[in-house]
């Protein structure tokens, strides 16, 4: 039995076949084809620096900052693609912008319908977020928490479209309401301002929820004891110290709500009616469609782009004080 | 003998700050150095220009004779252990020493048994399967030095690899690292602003400050003759003897203070009479004395406070120019108490005379 | 344990939470629930039961070509995306890099501006360089979008990593391209996981750019986009709920892959 066992022991200790090791690497390194190609730059200072810096620069440059540049460069032409007679450039594009009121109020619907939409979603989410970071108990956080995350893999139009059948004329909410007898016949809830709220909230309340979540955790709950040992009510404590604690995620959320909300496509498209048309419907309708227009969708792209990061850095200054980092 | 490593003029600027100011060191194969200093030093600038990780600012550095200043780490063949080990998170401990053997391209045999000689060496070869993340503190400390060690290299650096251990463990990897040095015959090249440590391991200790060399020695010749005050205060406890030089004679410095003359080792310099000189003296090299003695010269003073320390006892004396003197005496050797008077006395050649 | 956290009213926020979810979820499960309705039109009550759904779906030829050509999108925006932004946010960490954050802003630019606006610009961008809407285009929308997000990624798990792991490969004879591959590359695994599990999710997902960008060919997302707005039967849902099913699973793995890897 003894001898048994130390003999099978020895023999687990130091098999006769090792394992294997990466050994090739060093003879991969070694070899003169190695040298010259990979090791070559490995081995210079100076390549490696061209190649660390190329390939970024050279992509941000071109695919960050070139269509931007391209969008502005067409909006202050007359025409895209250039007339016979050469370009010309202008600022018609953008004065018919102004002038335009079938131009100019849907944008300031977009606008309002955006800030709207941000303020709601903020409202909801936040009492959410704080249930999830500070009153589960850390070990079911991660639980409380996928079960927010897991509807946000389903996507954008499916999601999108699991609100128009919520909210159809023989959707769900009126079927309930009828089965109920709260009402006896459908109550108009889709193609409107109310549907594309529902929608566009149910699509981007992840992009609160998450910065929310994650500056609310950091507060210590030893500082909001602290207030409360100096008296602070809830309400007190909610506004004195959890609040500005939480700045940090109040901002960013907020921001990527906005300028997310702000761009929605997709869902103005499937849920929205004639009467809430929103300013990224007109621009597509100026690349697509007969009316070929595009120096006018490039203008108001831009306006609309400056507008919405304008906002959210006049934003950021306000609530912010300090520099904010908005991921 | 040729030395295994040598730093010529050797300086390092980040700016305008200068972290290591025209360094000129030897190290002989085989021993011990220890870079001992305090924080800032440059101990650390200096090593990481020997493993390859900073480039001199000027000056030249050898290994083997061959100037290595300007080659990448790895064409060099020494290797480091961090502070923090640096042991690769993804692999596990066996693949973590076999790492710089895969590099070189030996056949797997080979590295296998080269990575479990040395995992046996520190008694491992249990743990040769687990990750990094699952080892005691000691245990990464000796897969870091295994590691390092595997590649064969020349010289083997160690930055300050015990701080992160408790005092207990630190006392123990003292010893071991001390037997791996002496087993393998390398050069080690090891940092820490720990004198105690410093002492206990060394063969050669360099104390730095602020980017230069103040003296360099086996640790007794340091503790025994410190040449700066630098050195006198940050090896080991000191008091320091300042006044004016009265004579010199036959290698001892005559040196007025607290109202008589005491002497002192000259220890190799020579200041100017009626200069201000200063002279270091260990506490443990003074005799306390409750009366004064006959044919020695003595200095008088009174016990200010008395701490019991286990082997021994502290006293401060308190000088009538207003000085303090630290001594040390067994604890049955006299039985003076606070407030008494006493006369302190000490061998002429344990007083050595600093340089500044 | 005394909590003065649970002193505010409790009750509202758990209520809070559970309307919630009950808000994100019904929609959802609703939906799922008609993919399982015997008759032709999409509504309430569901009275008889059937899979017959599921097994036109299957068989639907055009379904599984707009599969096909979404996952190939999706894997080469995935793999484009990767490189990139691997290689970005190792610029933006690498040492004395100079303009750190302005380099850094300007490869989040494509995540900042609004969905429409980088779908636009993208249409422009390609119209002046003459290269043709379909595949190569969404890919490059696609890659552009999802770039940012990878550079973030990447960047928070390099923060975290240990400045001296490339050293010490450097030092046991790594130059530094093998230190990359051996010790950043793995050292980065769960935060490339997630990264490349987000690229994929939201390619595929993406409607917007495949909207201004693609050619004749129909993506996942087009499709059912013209399949709501031609008219319903139960054949969406169930589409609609295999994709959610299959994708809500990629998704949570990667979160549970990536959760993992943090501790
Ligand atoms: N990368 C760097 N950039 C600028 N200054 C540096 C850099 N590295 C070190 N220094 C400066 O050089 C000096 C020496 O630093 P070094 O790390 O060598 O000290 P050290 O002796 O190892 O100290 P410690 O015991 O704290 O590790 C310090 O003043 C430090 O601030
Ligand atoms: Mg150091």
């Amino acid at each position: 039995m003894m001898v048994d066992s130390s003999m099978t022991e020895t023999a687990k200790v130091s098999p006769r076949a090792g394992p294997s090791y990466a050994g090739w690497i060093g003879k991969l390194v070694a070899s003169p084809l190695y040298a010259a190609t990979i090791g070559l730059i490995a081995n210079s200072r100076m390549a490696r620096l061209v190649l660390l810096l190329a390939i970024p620069l050279v992509w941000i440059v071109t695919l960050h900052i070139g269509p931007i540049y391209q969008m502005a460069r067409i909006s202050i032409m007359d025409n895209y693609p250039p007339a016979p007679g050469g370009v010309v450039y202008t600022l018609d594009n953008y004065r018919l912008f102004f002038q335009e009121p079938l131009y100019f109020m849907p944008f300031l619907r977009s606008i309002i319908f955006a800030v709207c939409v941000t303020a709601t979603t903020l409202i909801v989410v936040y009492p959410v977020a704080y249930y999830v970071a500070k009153v589960v108990k850390p070990e079911n956080r991660t639980r409380a928490l996928l079960l927010l995350l897991t509807p946000f893999w389903a996507g954008e139009l499916i999601r999108t479209f699991s609100v128009i059948m919520f909210l159809a004329n023989r959707g769900a909410v009126n079927v309930f309401l009828r089965e109920v007898g709260l009402i006896d016949r459908p109550i108009i809830l889709l193609y409107n301002y109310f549907s594309l709220s529902f929608g566009v909230i149910y699509l981007i309340s992840l992009f609160m929820l998450l910065p929310l979540y994650s500056a609310i955790e950091k507060i210590p709950t030893l500082l909001v004891d602290a207030a409360a040992d100096l008296g602070a009510g809830p309400w007190a404590r909610f506004r004195r110290v959890i609040l500005p604690l939480s700045k940090d995620g109040i901002i960013s959320g907020c921001s990527l709500v906005y300028l997310t909300s702000i761009g929605v496509f997709a869902a103005p498209l499937l849920l929205g009616g004639p009467n809430s048309t929103i300013f990224p419907e007109i621009i597509a309708s100026l690349f697509h469609g007969s009316s070929d227009k595009w120096p006018e969708g490039a203008a108001f792209s831009i306006l609309m782009l400056a507008v919405s990061l304008s906002t959210v850095g006049l934003f950021m200054r306000v609530v912010g004080g300090r520099s904010v980092k908005l991921m | 003998m040729q030395p295994v490593v040598h730093f010529r003029n050797v300086n390092k600027s980040y700016g305008s700050s200068l972290a290591v100011d025209n360094l000129d060191l030897a190290i002989e194969p085989g021993q011990f150095v220890t870079l001992l200093g305090p924080s800032g030093c440059g101990k650390s600038t200096t090593l990481r220009m020997l493993g390859g990780f900073e480039t001199p600012t000027s000056g030249e550095i050898f290994l083997d004779g061959q100037e290595i200043s300007r080659l990448p780490p790895n064409k060099r063949n020494v290797n480091i252990v961090f502070q923090d080990y640096a042991l690769f998170p993804h692999l596990n401990v066996r693949r973590n020493v076999a790492f710089g053997l895969e590099l070189k391209g030996m056949a797997s045999d080979a590295i296998h048994k080269r990575t479990m000689e040395l995992l046996s060496l520190v008694k491992l070869t249990d743990f040769a399967e687990r990750m990094p993340g699952q080892l005691s503190g000691g245990q990464r400390q000796r897969v870091a030095l295994m590691r390092a060690l595997a590649p064969n290299p020349n010289v083997l650096l160690l930055d300050e690899p015990l701080s992160a251990l408790d005092a207990k463990l630190r006392q123990q990897m003292q010893i071991e690292l001390k037997s791996i040095q002496k087993t393998t015959g390398k050069t080690f090249i090891f940092v820490t602003h720990d004198q105690e440590e410093a002492l206990t391991m060394s063969d050669v200790v360099v104390v730095m400050n602020a980017g230069r060399i103040e003296q360099m020695g086996d640790p007794h010749t340091l503790y025994a003759k410190p040449r700066s005050r630098f050195v006198a205060n940050f090896i080991g406890e000191t008091n320091f003897i300042e006044g004016r030089l009265k004579a010199i004679d036959g290698g001892l410095a005559a040196i007025e203070w607290n109202g008589s003359v005491v002497h002192a080792n000259l220890n190799g310099q020579s200041p100017a009479i009626d200069s201000t000189v200063a002279a270091a003296i260990r506490p443990e090299a003074i005799s306390v004395l409750s009366q004064k003695p006959a044919n020695t010269i003595a200095v008088s003073g009174r016990i200010t406070q008395r701490i019991f320390k286990g082997d021994h006892t502290s006293l401060t004396v308190s000088l009538e120019n207003g000085q303090s003197v630290v001594a040390q005496l067994d604890p049955v050797a006299l039985s003076a108490v606070t407030g008494d008077d006493v006369w302190l006395t000490w061998r002429e050649n344990d007083a050595v005379v600093l340089a500044d | 344990m005394r909590s003065y956290f649970s002193d505010f009213p409790k009750t509202a926020l758990q209520a809070s939470y559970w309307l919630f979810v009950i808000y994100l979820l019904l929609p959802l499960a609703l939906m799922m629930a008609i993919s399982f309705k015997d008759a032709n039109f999409v509504a309430f009550p569901i009275d008889k039961w059937t899979l017959k759904w599921y097994a036109q779906v299957l068989q639907d030829k055009q379904f599984l070509e707009a599969c096909a050509y979404s996952i190939f999108i999706a894997l080469m925006t995935t793999l484009f995306a990767t490189i990139i932004g691997v290689w970005i946010a190792l610029l933006i960490s690498a040492e004395g890099i100079m303009a750190r954050s302005v380099i850094f802003a300007l490869a989040c630019l494509p995540a900042v501006v609004p969905g429409l606006i980088n779908a636009i610009s993208m249409r422009i961008f390609i119209r002046v360089l003459d290269i043709p809407t379909g595949t190569g285009a969404i890919i490059l929308g696609h890659t552009v979008h999802a770039v940012p997000f990878v550079v973030i990624m990447v960047l928070t798990r390099l923060r975290s990593m240990p400045n001296n792991l490339v050293d010490a490969a450097r030092d046991l004879g790594a130059d530094s391209f093998v230190a990359f591959m051996r010790v950043t590359l793995p050292y980065l695994t769960p935060a490339l996981a997630g990264g490349m599990v987000f690229c994929v999710l939201t390619s595929i997902d993406d409607f917007v750019r495949t909207f201004f960008l693609g050619g004749y060919q129909t993506t996942l997302p087009m499709l059912i986009f013209a399949k709501v707005q031609g008219g319903m039967s139960p054949e969406i849902n169930a589409m609609a709920t295999l994709v959610l099913i299959v994708t809500a699973a990629i998704g949570l793995y990667a979160e549970h892959f990536t959760r993992r890897s943090r501790t």
